[in-house]
């Protein structure tokens, strides 16, 4: 009992802490809607490279990561190798929408979309794309959020509670200050986030193995299947590249990420951040060994939820005292909370800015875009959390579908950068054909060879895209400028 | 820039995605030599990120130089 309340002083007053950061920040920004939305266009490199990386390293990363090392083993890696390869679309897109952010004043991606293809509703609808694919995901942020602090506390704080705490502490500080809130206490969280993982990822294979080295030596006697592929579920070659290829170069279309674009100094700032990217995976790595360090432990009872294994490691496994669960949880809680506070923030400028103000705030003030957005932010986040409460586990199911479907925006993105000859019609169509395999694949029908069912879906996207734009436009039926 | 560099640029990126993924990943599917203490098949992917890194590196210093 008493160590749950070391545990809990230790987070409440980490909270507190993101908390004063978040509001501090206020003072350096305008008050301007692009100052609360793209930071004024000034962030630089240092604070962007938090922003970016704390988003990417979710709860998902401290509790998902390990848990696939300890369910699958080596397709685990396919982690890393998105996460690397990730950069690849920030080096060559980031650049050309900076540059066409800040000569067109565009601050979302449904901005690109309505003006490139001229029409408003196309941005509308690539708006609530946008927001439908978000709620799920920082509903999960907030679950994760609550089930931490339950188990880290033993139950002191129960599910709901933990949730509300942390979400409130997000909720308040990107309400205050937008998007320099979120830079400076990313820039706390990220170093949270790195030197926790580390530290148990270090600490629990020497503490259970004897050290890392030693502990996949025993793996390789008791559990070879685990560090090689196919891995102990057996997943396919095909299954692995379409699922690396499709969060790979699909996951710059999550418009929080393709947002932080509009928001860098120049386009040289961004190359800079992205040649650091592939770094980031280094944070992964210690968060597998945990989930590697899991297999022969809970060999004999294995756990019903692979998700948990990080924290019945800490908490039950290993002997460590409660001030280092304290920050255990602290750390996972950084990694929740920076990539709710983005998703929160988005999410909500997509709403005010992509779907209200062209609707019903056709005429407002900047100064009411500014409010409103704010209002936003609020609800965005109950939203998330009433979801939460209501049935966490589903959503994982959601939160899939919403990938999916986000990377069949791709298309249309990248025809309004690179390729002005494709028309309108061709990319909607081919983004309703796309989406519509895509769930075909994912929830109807076992997808084709097992592979990832984003990648039919933009197989099927491109091949009609290209299908209208070569044979129909070219016939010239009713071609709308 | 170049069209040399950017071919270079574009080489680069296609090396370090097909070692990740089928097939280039499968000359490193094996459990032995141990590096660093990880079984092979982690060290790869760990090693690719030190590539892909290096590799932007160079890239970034030679179209923006080496101090900005």
């Amino acid at each position: 009992m008493s160590d749950s309340v070391v545990v809990m002083g230790i987070t409440l007053a980490y909270l507190a802490v993101v908390l004063w950061v978040g509001i501090r920040a206020r003072g350096q920004g305008s008050s301007s809607l692009e100052g609360y939305v793209a930071g004024g266009r000034h962030i630089g490199v240092v604070i962007l490279f938090f922003i970016l990386g704390a988003e990417i390293f979710s709860a998902f990363s401290f509790l998902g990561g390990p848990g696939w090392a300890y369910d699958r083993g080596a397709p685990a890696f396919y982690i890393l190798a998105y996460l690397g390869l990730a950069p690849i679309t920030i080096w060559a897109l980031g650049p050309k929408v900076a540059s066409l952010g800040r000569e067109k004043g565009y601050l979302t991606q449904g901005d690109l979309i309505a003006d490139h293809y001229d029409s408003r509703p196309l941005g509308v609808l690539a708006g609530v794309i946008g927001v439908l694919a978000m709620v799920p995901y920082l509903t999960i942020q907030i679950a994760g959020a609550g089930l931490l602090f339950q188990a880290a506390t033993d139950g002191l704080v129960p599910f709901w509670l933990g949730a509300l705490l942390a979400f409130l502490v997000v909720a308040v500080y990107v309400f205050t200050s937008g998007l320099n809130g979120i830079g400076w206490t990313n820039l706390l969280q990220g170093i949270m986030m790195i030197v926790i993982a580390w530290f148990l990822g270090l600490a629990i294979p020497q503490h259970l193995y004897g050290g890392v080295g030693e502990m996949f030596q025993r793996l390789a006697l008791e559990a070879p299947e685990y560090l090689t592929m196919p891995g102990a579920k057996a997943m396919s070659w095909g299954a692995f590249s379409t699922a690396v290829l499709v969060s790979a170069f699909g996951g710059s279309m999550w418009p929080h990420l393709f947002m932080k674009f509009y928001s860098a100094d120049s386009g040289q700032s961004l190359r800079k951040v992205s040649v650091f990217y592939p770094l980031y995976a280094y944070l992964l790595i210690p968060l597998l060994l945990i989930g590697f360090a899991g297999i022969l432990v809970f060999a004999d009872a294995p756990l019903d939820r692979p998700d948990r294994v990080l924290l019945e490691l800490v908490v039950n496994v290993s002997d460590f005292p409660a001030w280092v669960i304290g920050l255990m949880l602290s750390g996972a809680l950084a990694a929740a909370m920076s990539t709710g506070a983005n998703l929160a923030h988005t999410a909500a400028v997509i709403m005010a800015r992509d779907v209200l103000g062209p609707s019903l705030l056709r005429d407002a003030t900047d100064a009411r875009m500014v409010f409103t957005t704010k209002v936003c932010v609020l609800v965005v986040s109950l939203v998330a959390y009433v979801c939460a409460l209501v049935n966490p586990a589903s959503l994982v199911t959601l939160l899939l579908g919403a990938y999916g479907m986000i990377v069949q925006l791709s298309p249309m993105v990248l025809g309004a950068l690179f390729l002005p000859a494709l028309t309108r019609r061709a990319v909607s169509i081919g983004a309703l054909v796309g989406s519509l395999v895509f769930l075909i694949c994912q929830f109807l029908v076992a997808s084709p060879l097992g592979w990832h069912a984003g990648f039919w879906g933009i197989v099927a996207n491109v091949a009609v895209l290209l299908l209208w734009q070569t044979r129909i436009e070219k016939i010239g039926v009713t071609r709308v400028a | 820039m170049t069209k040399r560099y950017h071919l270079a640029v574009t080489a680069h990126f296609a090396v370090c995605v097909l070692a990740m993924v089928w097939p280039g990943a499968l000359i490193a599917n094996r459990i032995e030599p141990y590096v660093l203490g990880l079984p092979f098949l982690f060290f790869w992917y760990a090693a690719w990120m030190m590539v892909l890194f290096i590799g932007m590196w160079v890239a970034y210093a030679v179209r923006h130089g080496v101090r900005s």
